[in-house]
C-alpha cells in the first residue's frame, strides 16, 4: 500500500455534479479522519446516496476532489478506488442472489484471483490466493456472527443478516474508508446489535465511515457526529444530538 | 461524373429513397423510445404489410389503394398479437433483455421464413412493373413516384408528431418514454401505451414498406436489411430522439446514394453496416440524451435515492 | 461412412459453437448474436493460411482462432465502453459487414465463395480427423466447464447478477466481459478452422443472423447456462433436420421449412419451458474440495 503517506482518512472537497438542471452536489467539502463515523442527514433528495455514488465512483463528478489518506481518488474509475480501500454498501443491498453467504464475501477480497482468465493457467497460485481469500472471509464471517449460514444461498437469509452480509462484503477489501448506505432500514432484532457493534469495531479499528442513515436513534447512537445536507451543500456539521434539536434543519428535513 | 447535374440528380434521388428509410427509422425509434425494445419484431410486421399489399395487388389484382389498406390491417393484427401474446407476457414474467431481444429476432426470422415457404425465395414488387414515368426538371429526372413518395412520409411524420402532441394517448407515450414509473404513478396505464406505440409503429412501416414495394424489389428477407439500416439511424441520431433519428436517415441515404461516385454500388451493402459499426464507435453520445432527460423531468424526492445508483 | 462422418463432425462442430456461444450470452450475460461471425473469421483465416501461404494445417486453425479472438477484442472494446446494449448492435453491424466484405473482396473468394481449401490428406481417409474433431469437441466442453466452476465463473456470476455491485467491490468488469467475450470467440473461431479443413469449400452467406438464429436455439432450447444444454441442444437440433431431409421434399420447401422448425422451436420454448430442457441451478457451485470445505466449517 501507499506506504509513507499519512493516514489521514476521506477527504471531499469542492465537489460538485449536476444532472441537466438539478443540481444534486454544490461543492461539498467533507473530512472524514480515521476511526470516525459521521452521519449523513437530510430529507430525500438531499443528495446522500449520489454523495456516495459520486465518491466511490459510480458518476464522475464535474469538478471536486476525493483523497483517500493521502491518494488522489479523483481521476480513479470505481473498481480502482476499491481497490485502495474505498469500500461502500447499498441502500437496496445489492447482493449477489445466485452465490452463497461465503461466495458473495469471496468475490470482494482486494487481490481476486479469478478476475483473470490467465490466472486459470497458474493454478499452484491461484489455489494459495483463494486459500488466502477464504481464511480471511472465515474471519470477516466470524467477527460478523455470519459462520453458520456460510453456506446458504442469499437468497434464504433473513433480511436484516443480509444487510449484514453487505456489510461484510465490503470488509473483505480491508478498507480504509466504508460508506454505509442506510445499513439499518428494515432492521429489526439480533441484527440490529450486531450492524451497530460492527461497525463500532471498525471505527475502534481506525476505519473513516459515513454512515446515511433516515434511522435517527442510531445516527444518534452511533455517530460521533453529523452533517446535514440538503439540496446537494452541507448546511451544518456539528453534534448529532445539536443537529436534530435545531429548528431550522427541522423545519427542511420535514418541509413545508 | 462531377457535373452539377449528376450531383443534382444524386440529391434528388437520395431524397426520394430517404422517404421510406425516414419512415422505418421513425417507426424502430419511436419504439425504443416509448417501449424501450430493440423491436426487431418491425422487421416481421414489415414482411407482412409488404406480403399482404402484394397479394392483394399483385396477385388479386385489386387497385393499389387496396393494397395500402391490406397492408395497415395486416400490421395492425401482427402487432397487436406481438404486444399481447409476446412483450406482455415477457413483461409480466421480468425477461431478461437477452431474452427479449432473442424474442424480437426470432419473431423476426419466423415471419421471413414463412413467407419465404408461402411466396418462394423470389424478389418480388407490389405493382408489376416497378418503371415510373420520368418527367425532366432542370435536368434531373423526377419520376411519378417520388413526388407522392416525399408527400406521404411528409404527411406519415406530421401525423405522428401531432399525434405525441395533441392527443391524451399521444401524451401519454412521450411520459412513459421519460419515466414509465412515474406515469404509471400518474395513471397511466402502459400496457396500453406499449400497445399503442406498437400498432402507430405498425402502420408507419406499412406506409413505409408500401412505398418501398412500389419502388424496388423485396423478398423474404429484405426487411431485415432495411431494419438495420434504421438501427444505425436511430443510435446515430441519438437514442430517444425522434427528430434526430429523422434528420439521420435522410443524411444516411444521402451518403449512401452518393456513395456510388466514389465506390463500386456492390460496396453499398457494406457501407450501411460500416455506418452501424462507426456509429456505435463515434456516435455513442446518443445514448446520453434520454438519460439526462429522463433525470430532469423526475421531481426532486426519488432522484438520487433511485435513479443515481442505475446511472 | 462419410455421410455418417459429416453428421458427426457437424454434430460436434454445432457442440463446440454452441457451448462457447452459451459461454458468452448465458454465463457471461453479454447481448451478441455475433458468434457465427467469428466462426467465419476462424475458418477464412485458417482457409486462407493453409491455400495462399501453404501453412500446414495443424498451424493455420490456431492462427484462425487467434484472428477470431482478435476481432472480438475489437469489436468489443468500443462496444462495452458504452453500454452493453451497444455490444449487440456493433456485433451485428460487424457481422454482417464483414459478410458483406467478404463477397466484395477478391482473395476471399467472393460471392461465389473460397473452394479447394487444403483438406486432411484423403488417403488416409477422415477417420482420424473426425475423431480429432469429437474430441476438440469434449475438451472444450471440459474446458468451459471447468472454467465456469473456477474462481473465474463465480466472479462471471457475480458479474452478471449484479454489475455495480461488482465493480464498487473492486472488480474491472469491462475487462472480464471482454476476457468472456475473448475467449468464446477464440473457440467459435477454432471450430471455423476445423470446419474449413473437413469440407474444403465455405461461402460468406452461411455466416449470417440465419445461423445466429440456429446457434440462439440450441442454446435456448437445450438450457441457457447449464454446459449440458447447449451440448444436447446441439445434437438435437443437428439431428432434427437431418431427420427432415428423409422426408425428400423439394429444397425450396425444405430450407424454410428447418428455419421454421428452430424459430419455432425457440418461440415455443421462450413462453413454455424458458428454461430449456436441461435446467441450469440458481446457486453457482464451485470445485470445493473436501480440505476447503472442511476448512470453512472448522472456521
Amino acid at each position: 500500500m501507499s506506504a509513507g503517506l499519512e493516514a489521514t482518512g476521506l477527504e471531499v472537497t469542492g465537489l460538485c455534479k449536476r444532472f441537466g438542471g438539478i443540481v444534486v452536489a454544490d461543492a461539498i467539502d467533507l473530512a472524514i479522519p480515521p476511526g470516525r463515523v459521521v452521519g449523513l442527514i437530510g430529507p430525500n433528495g438531499a443528495g446522500k446516496t449520489s454523495f456516495f455514488n459520486l465518491v466511490a465512483g459510480m458518476v464522475r463528478a464535474d469538478a471536486g476532489r476525493v483523497r483517500l489518506d493521502g491518494t488522489d481518488l479523483t481521476r480513479l474509475p470505481g473498481y480502482s478506488r476499491a481497490r485502495l480501500g474505498l469500500a461502500r454498501t447499498w441502500q437496496n443491498l445489492r447482493l449477489f442472489p445466485s452465490l452463497s453467504v461465503l461466495d458473495n464475501l469471496l468475490i470482494a477480497p482486494r487481490r481476486y484471483p479469478g478476475e483473470s482468465l490467465a490466472a486459470l493457467l497458474r493454478p499452484a497460485r491461484l489455489r494459495s490466493a483463494e486459500y488466502q481469500a477464504r481464511e480471511r472471509a472465515a474471519s470477516v464471517l466470524e467477527r460478523t456472527g455470519l459462520a453458520a449460514i456460510a453456506h446458504h444461498p442469499v437468497a434464504d437469509v433473513p433480511f436484516g443478516q443480509q444487510k449484514l452480509i453487505g456489510v461484510a462484503r465490503a470488509l473483505m477489501n480491508d478498507p480504509r474508508c466504508l460508506l454505509l448506505d442506510e445499513p439499518m432500514a428494515g432492521v429489526e432484532g439480533a441484527a440490529y446489535g450486531a450492524i451497530q457493534r460492527v461497525v463500532r469495531d471498525l471505527a475502534a479499528a481506525g476505519i473513516a465511515i459515513c454512515v446515511v442513515e433516515h434511522n435517527v436513534a442510531f445516527i444518534r447512537d452511533l455517530c460521533d457526529e453529523g452533517v446535514f445536507m440538503f439540496a446537494g451543500r452541507v448546511l451544518a456539521r456539528g453534534e448529532v444530538g445539536t443537529l436534530i434539536a435545531d429548528p431550522r434543519l427541522t423545519e427542511l428535513y420535514f418541509g413545508t | 461524373m462531377f457535373s452539377l447535374v449528376n450531383l443534382l440528380q444524386i440529391g434528388w434521388t437520395s431524397l426520394a429513397t430517404s422517404s421510406y428509410l425516414v419512415l422505418f427509422t421513425l417507426a424502430f425509434a419511436l419504439v425504443l423510445k416509448v417501449n424501450r425494445v430493440f423491436n426487431f419484431t418491425q422487421a416481421a410486421v414489415m414482411t407482412v404489410a409488404f406480403y399482404a399489399a402484394y397479394t392483394l395487388v399483385s396477385l388479386l389484382h385489386l387497385p393499389g389503394a387496396a393494397g395500402l389498406l391490406g397492408a395497415f390491417a395486416a400490421t395492425l393484427i401482427l402487432s397487436a398479437l406481438l404486444e399481447i401474446g409476446g412483450f406482455r407476457t415477457l413483461r409480466r414474467r421480468r425477461a431478461s433483455p437477452i431474452f427479449l431481444f432473442i424474442f424480437t429476432l426470432i419473431v423476426s426470422e419466423l415471419v421471413s421464413y414463412l413467407a419465404m415457404m408461402v411466396y418462394g425465395t423470389w424478389p418480388t414488387t407490389i405493382f408489376p412493373s416497378l418503371f415510373w414515368p420520368v418527367r425532366i426538371i432542370a435536368g434531373v429526372a423526377v419520376s411519378q413516384w417520388d413526388v407522392p413518395a416525399i408527400g406521404a412520409t411528409i404527411a406519415t411524420v406530421a401525423a405522428l408528431f401531432a399525434f405525441l402532441r395533441f392527443t391524451r394517448i399521444g401524451r401519454s407515450m412521450v411520459a412513459v418514454a421519460d419515466n414509465p414509473d412515474l406515469a404509471e404513478f400518474y395513471g397511466i396505464a402502459k400496457d396500453r401505451v406499449y400497445l399503442v406505440t406498437l400498432l402507430a409503429a405498425g402502420l408507419i412501416s406499412a406506409v413505409a414498406m408500401f412505398l418501398y414495394g412500389t419502388r424496388a424489389q423485396v423478398e423474404p428477407t429484405t426487411a431485415l436489411n432495411l431494419l438495420l439500416f434504421a438501427i444505425a439511424a436511430t443510435i446515430i441520431g441519438g437514442i430517444g430522439n425522434l427528430g434526430g433519428a429523422v434528420a439521420t436517415a435522410v443524411a444516411l441515404g444521402l451518403l449512401q446514394n452518393g456513395s456510388i461516385l466514389f465506390i463500386p454500388s456492390s460496396w453499398q451493402g457494406f457501407l450501411l453496416y460500416a455506418f452501424l459499426f462507426l456509429a456505435i464507435v463515434c456516435f455513442p453520445r446518443g445514448i446520453r440524451l434520454p438519460r439526462r432527460r429522463l433525470v430532469r423531468n423526475t421531481p426532486t424526492p426519488d432522484l438520487d435515492d433511485g435513479k443515481a445508483e442505475k446511472a | 461412412m462419410e455421410y455418417l462422418y459429416t453428421i458427426i463432425v457437424m454434430m460436434a462442430l454445432y457442440v463446440i459453437l454452441a457451448s462457447s456461444f452459451d459461454f458468452v450470452i448465458g454465463h457471461g450475460g453479454l447481448i451478441s448474436i455475433a458468434h457465427p461471425i467469428f466462426y467465419a473469421l476462424g475458418a477464412y483465416a485458417s482457409a486462407l493460411l493453409a491455400k495462399d501461404l501453404h501453412w500446414p494445417i495443424v498451424l493455420a486453425i490456431p492462427a484462425g482462432a487467434v484472428v477470431a479472438m482478435v476481432a472480438s477484442v475489437l469489436v468489443a472494446l468500443p462496444a462495452l465502453r458504452v453500454s452493453g446494449d451497444y455490444l449487440l448492435i456493433a456485433s451485428i453491424g460487424f457481422q454482417l459487414g464483414v459478410i458483406e466484405a467478404i463477397k466484395n473482396l477478391d482473395w476471399t473468394g467472393g460471392a461465389g465463395g473460397l473452394s479447394n481449401i487444403p483438406g486432411v490428406s484423403i488417403t488416409q481417409g477422415h477417420g482420424p480427423y473426425v475423431i480429432a474433431v469429437v474430441l476438440i469437441a469434449i475438451a472444450t466442453v471440459a474446458l468451459l466447464r471447468f472454467v465456469a466452476h473456477s474462481p473465474y465463473g463465480r466472479a462471471i456470476s457475480a458479474l452478471r447478477d449484479d454489475e455495480p455491485a461488482f465493480i464498487a467491490l473492486g472488480r474491472n468488469a469491462m475487462h472480464m466481459k471482454i476476457g468472456i467475450f475473448a475467449l468464446g470467440s477464440a473457440i467459435a473461431g477454432l471450430a471455423g478452422g476445423l470446419y474449413a479443413h473437413y469440407f474444403r469449400f465455405l461461402s460468406a452467406d452461411q455466416f449470417g443472423i440465419m445461423q445466429s438464429a440456429a446457434l440462439l436455439t440450441m442454446v435456448v432450447v437445450g438450457g441457457m447456462r447449464s454446459i449440458w444444454g447447449p451440448v444436447l441442444g446441439a445434437i438435437v437440433l443437428e439431428a432434427l433436420p437431418q431427420a427432415l431431409t428423409f422426408l425428400n421434399l423439394p429444397p425450396s420447401i425444405l430450407g424454410p421449412l428447418q428455419g421454421i422448425l428452430f424459430t419455432g422451436l425457440v418461440l415455443i420454448f421462450m413462453f413454455f419451458r424458458p428454461q430449456g430442457l436441461i435446467v441450469a441451478g440458481d446457486v453457482w457451485t464451485g470445485r470445493r474440495n473436501a480440505k476447503e470445505a472442511a476448512h470453512v466449517r472448522r472456521a
